[in-house]
């Protein structure tokens, strides 16, 4: 294949109109200059970007960067990311959203898409609340946790969303905390660099309603973590599961596998976005006869 | 009986090959040129229970499966009992008419007679001769249908042989088989009394399910997410059967919700796609119908309706989900809603809804029924030619770029990623011409209408656009039957048999439910009775009719279950008119 010379993308080329109004502090800005920190290096042009989301502060995110931008609903980021990027696979499609979005309005999609290998990539910001809805528990939050929706301690325990993105068949696999941006741009390099279905679970403190999972919570915790074997899925699975005092983040597991546009027998031999309109013909007609 | 046409039943337990029976019968008629309609009775079960399969043949046009029944072709005892017997209801369908025969295998025994022609015959016998189970009996049994109406055995041999096709020996068995049932009839039995004419060359035969698959594609469709459910997944099957062919892709998802991201997310991306289901898959995309309405993203929704509630009765037929269709998502935005009323008009309907999603940026709908949906009509030829309306798009590069944009018709221009210079967001959340959320620091009210009217506007847009109502037999009519969607064949058919009988009546046929044309108002005004005729309980569709026009109706409706026959169904608009019940 043929490489197109990289075109010089400043950061700045992703600035958007609208500012971020997260409150001051908030994980999500960490992620955000580091997308934009990322597809700058990568010389991807912001019209051959888009970036997918559901609901949730978070998920405001596209209307900060400019780029193609879809807002969506709560939880359904992934149909509508894996859909684009089937019929134009010349996008960069990345899909953004929360622990609440992705971990349980949306965990059959976040199954499914990482099953299906997907070309594209996806980031949660996990900030183990709900966030927009103002501090109810999430699919993350601790066994225990006092939110407004467990005053007397949250009863379920925590979703591992790096052991359900390995189980499911994910082939980039990696934890990120917002405490590092230049960190979490790398591996969304990588995230996108990598052919396949790419997660990246974000570390992202929620200032105003996670008063335990803060940026010191986590700064005592998180080391950053590099496999010998990146296609091992045993190690990956096993340092995945780690959680305590000492918390690994980086990039637990890659492996290069067919997309699933890669076995689609039409989608990986067309580009539907570009594809004339078939034009139906009598012979068409001929097995009715 | 008519002697101009036939009707013939083929009726056994699921797993008996009943439905591949009836086709073959189907399709020698409509290579004879003759006009055909199918109807499918069958139930939730994979083995066993009771289905049949009625094919109507006849030599002049036919609109619906019809009444009168010539020929039934038994493969189990109920089969034999269950059509000859007048006090059995089955929703409708005719009993065997007094002239009619009934075959079967000679090995059933004990059924009550009820005057009719009783025709056993060696069936499972012949079968063995040619293969090691009984199956092929029903070969033998077509073959003697076809024998007792004199249909040339040539016509039978070419379908049999084209069905069984890749299997060249089994094909040369099965016309061995079917030639001998033939033969047998011929040398024991009297023909029936009937006076077919031929036409001059093939028609199509085609399912409903199959004509919204080639409107769609016709219609530029490219890509099409859903999941299994009957009886949207006719259509489904045809997209599964041609992606390859026509460079199409058909996903099926994890659930109806990704189904429909999806199609809106293909769609966003500037590739013409689809979504479809029935009542209950459809429950699950009503959030995301509002999103493509918000977004004014086109999307193309095909929505095949069975009874309700819930599960319902899942291989069975109503117009049960008008209610649903219209009023799935929140807010108001705008839809359209089409329903045609037979198989052409699923294809010319079908790549109608694709221009119209992609004119006016949201929902349409296309509504069907599992009566249209599952059965097959001939149709003597397809207009190919379509011209695809992009509507409107950007051109690259422009300073602000509104995607937006208020304007006078309320169209505003797409933008597709990849496009340079027009990035912008599409947003859930309230937005301004520009796409920027106005919902969030502080809700802007005036930015609020303006973005509402402007959606809205297309809706007049449309209206403006829309063609006139189709009506029949209408010009001197007294009383006036409206329906809406797949019963207007059945419709005309009633019509017909009531103005035979001096009474004048005439239709209204509504193919474009919603938004109503208001051109209904005029053509019902001075009309002595309205009669409304729909297969629901509620009368979903007269509700409509009536709060829209504001006027007074009377229900003619069905909700066992099956479709409305011609003959029960006159009788009915004939009790409203002298009278009511
Ligand atoms: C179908 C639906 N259910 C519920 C909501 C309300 N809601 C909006 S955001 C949200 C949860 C947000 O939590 P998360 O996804 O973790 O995002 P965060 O705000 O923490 O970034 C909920 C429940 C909604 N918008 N849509
Ligand atoms: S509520 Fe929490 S997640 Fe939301 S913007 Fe504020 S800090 Fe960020
Ligand atoms: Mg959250």
């Amino acid at each position: 294949m043929m490489e197109s010379p990289k075109q010089i993308v400043k950061q700045t080329d992703y600035q958007g109109e609208v500012k971020a109004d997260w409150c001051p502090g908030c994980g999500n800005f960490a992620q955000l200059t580091a997308v934009k920190m990322a597809l700058a290096d990568l010389g991807i042009e912001p019209h051959n970007v888009v970036v997918v989301s559901g609901i949730g502060c978070s998920s405001n995110f596209p209307e900060f960067i400019r780029a193609y931008g879809f807002h969506g609903l709560h939880g359904r980021s992934l149909p509508v990311a894996s859909a684009i990027k089937w019929v134009n696979p010349k996008l960069t499609v990345l899909a953004y959203g929360g622990d609440g979005d992705g971990f349980f309005e949306g965990t059959q999609h976040f199954y499914h898409t990482a099953k299906r290998n997907v070309d594209i990539t996806y980031m949660v910001s996990d900030n183990q609340i709900f966030g927009l809805t103002t501090g109810q528990a999430s699919p993350t939050s601790e066994l225990g946790m006092v939110t407004k929706t467990t005053p007397e301690g949250n009863i379920e325990p925590p979703v591992n969303p790096l052991l359900l993105a390995l189980s499911a068949g994910a082939t980039f696999v990696a934890r990120a905390f917002s405490g590092d941006p230049k960190h979490i741009a790398d591996i969304t390099k990588k995230a996108i660099e990598h052919r396949g279905f790419s997660f990246i679970d974000v570390f992202s403190p929620c200032v105003t309603f996670n008063k335990l999972n803060t940026y010191d919570y986590f700064r005592k915790r998180v080391y950053k973590y590099e496999p010998e074997d990146p296609e091992d899925f045993a190690v990956a699975y096993k340092r995945a599961s780690e959680w305590g005092d000492r918390i690994p983040i980086g990039i637990f597991y890659q492996k290069s596998e067919p997309t699933y546009a890669d076995r689609d027998p039409v989608l990986s031999k067309v580009n539907l976005r570009e594809s004339p309109y078939y034009k139906l013909k009598e012979q068409d007609l001929e097995e009715f006869l | 009986m008519n002697d101009r046409e036939v009707v013939i039943r083929v009726s056994g337990a699921a797993g008996d090959g009943v439905q591949s029976a009836g086709q073959i019968i189907a399709k020698s008629f409509s290579r004879k040129g003759m006009n055909v309609v199918t109807y499918n009775y069958y139930q939730d079960i994979v083995r066993g229970g009771t289905s049949w399969y009625q094919i109507r043949a006849s030599s002049d046009p036919v609109r619906s499966q019809g009444d009168g029944l010539d020929i039934v072709i038994a493969l189990n005892k109920d089969g034999v009992q269950r059509h000859t017997n007048p006090d059995i209801d089955e929703g409708g369908a005719s009993p065997l008419s007094k002239e009619g025969i009934v075959i079967f295998d000679k090995s059933i025994q004990g059924y009550e007679e009820h005057g009719q022609r009783y025709v056993p015959m060696p069936l499972s016998d012949i079968a063995m001769k040619y293969s090691n189970n009984a199956l092929m009996r029903n070969t033998v049994a077509i073959g003697a249908a076809m024998a007792s109406i004199n249909l040339d055995f040539e016509t039978l041999a070419g379908v049999i042989g084209d069905q069984f096709g890749s299997k060249g020996k089994i094909a040369d068995l099965n016309v061995n088989a079917a030639k001998e049932g033939y033969d047998y009839f011929k040398k024991n039995q009297e023909p029936l009394k009937k006076n077919l004419s031929f036409g001059t060359k093939p028609k199509y035969l085609v399912g409903g399910g199959d004509a919204i698959g080639l409107g769609f594609v016709s219609g530029g469709m490219k890509f099409y997410a859903g999941y299994p459910m009957t009886p949207a997944s006719s259509a489904l099957m045809y997209f599964a059967n041609h992606a390859s062919k026509f460079d199409i892709v058909l996903k099926i998802p994890e659930d109806e919700i990704s189904a429909i991201n999806m199609a809106i997310g293909a769609n966003y991306a500037g590739v013409r796609s689809a979504t479809g289901s029935s009542g209950g898959g459809f429950s699950l995309m009503v959030e995301a119908v509002g999103l493509a309405g918000m977004l004014e993203v086109p999307l193309v929704i095909y929505e095949a309706q069975r009874p309700g509630p819930s599960t319902g009765l899942p291989t069975k037929t109503e117009q049960g989900d008008l209610n649903l269709v219209l009023g799935a998502g929140q807010g108001d935005f705008p839809r359209i809603v089409l329903a045609p009323r037979n198989v052409k008009e699923c294809f010319e309907l079908g790549r109608e809804a694709m221009n119209l999603a992609a004119r006016y940026q949201t929902p349409v709908f296309v509504m069907v029924d599992l009566y249209l949906s599952e059965h097959y009509e001939t149709v003597d030829s397809f207009d190919l030619d379509f011209k695809i309306d992009e509507g409107k798009i950007a051109g690259d590069n422009q300073e602000n770029f509104r995607r937006y944009e208020d304007t006078e018709d309320g169209i505003s221009p797409r933008a597709f990623p990849g496009q340079p210079g027009l990035m912008h967001n599409e947003d859930s959340d309230e937005h301004n011409e520009f796409g920027q959320v106005v919902s969030d620091a502080v809700t802007d009210p005036r930015e609020r209408v303006k973005a509402m009217n402007k959606r809205m506007r297309k809706m007049e847009t449309y209206r403006k656009n829309m063609p006139p109502t189709y009506t029949y037999k209408f010009s001197d009519a007294e009383y006036a039957v409206v329906q809406w969607g797949s019963t207007a064949g059945v419709v005309e058919e009633a019509v017909d048999i009531l103005r035979n009988k001096g009474i004048r009546v005439g239709a209204i046929e509504v193919t474009h439910v919603f938004p109503l044309n208001h051109d209904i108002g005029d053509l019902v005004r001075g009309k002595k009775k309205i009669i409304v005729v729909e297969n629901n309980y509620g009368g979903q569709f007269d509700r409509l009719l009536r709060s829209e026009l504001l006027v007074r109706t009377e229900p003619v409706r069905k909700y066992d279950g099956e479709s409305f026959y011609p003959g029960q169904l006159a009788e009915e608009i004939e009790v409203v008119i002298r009278g009511g019940k």
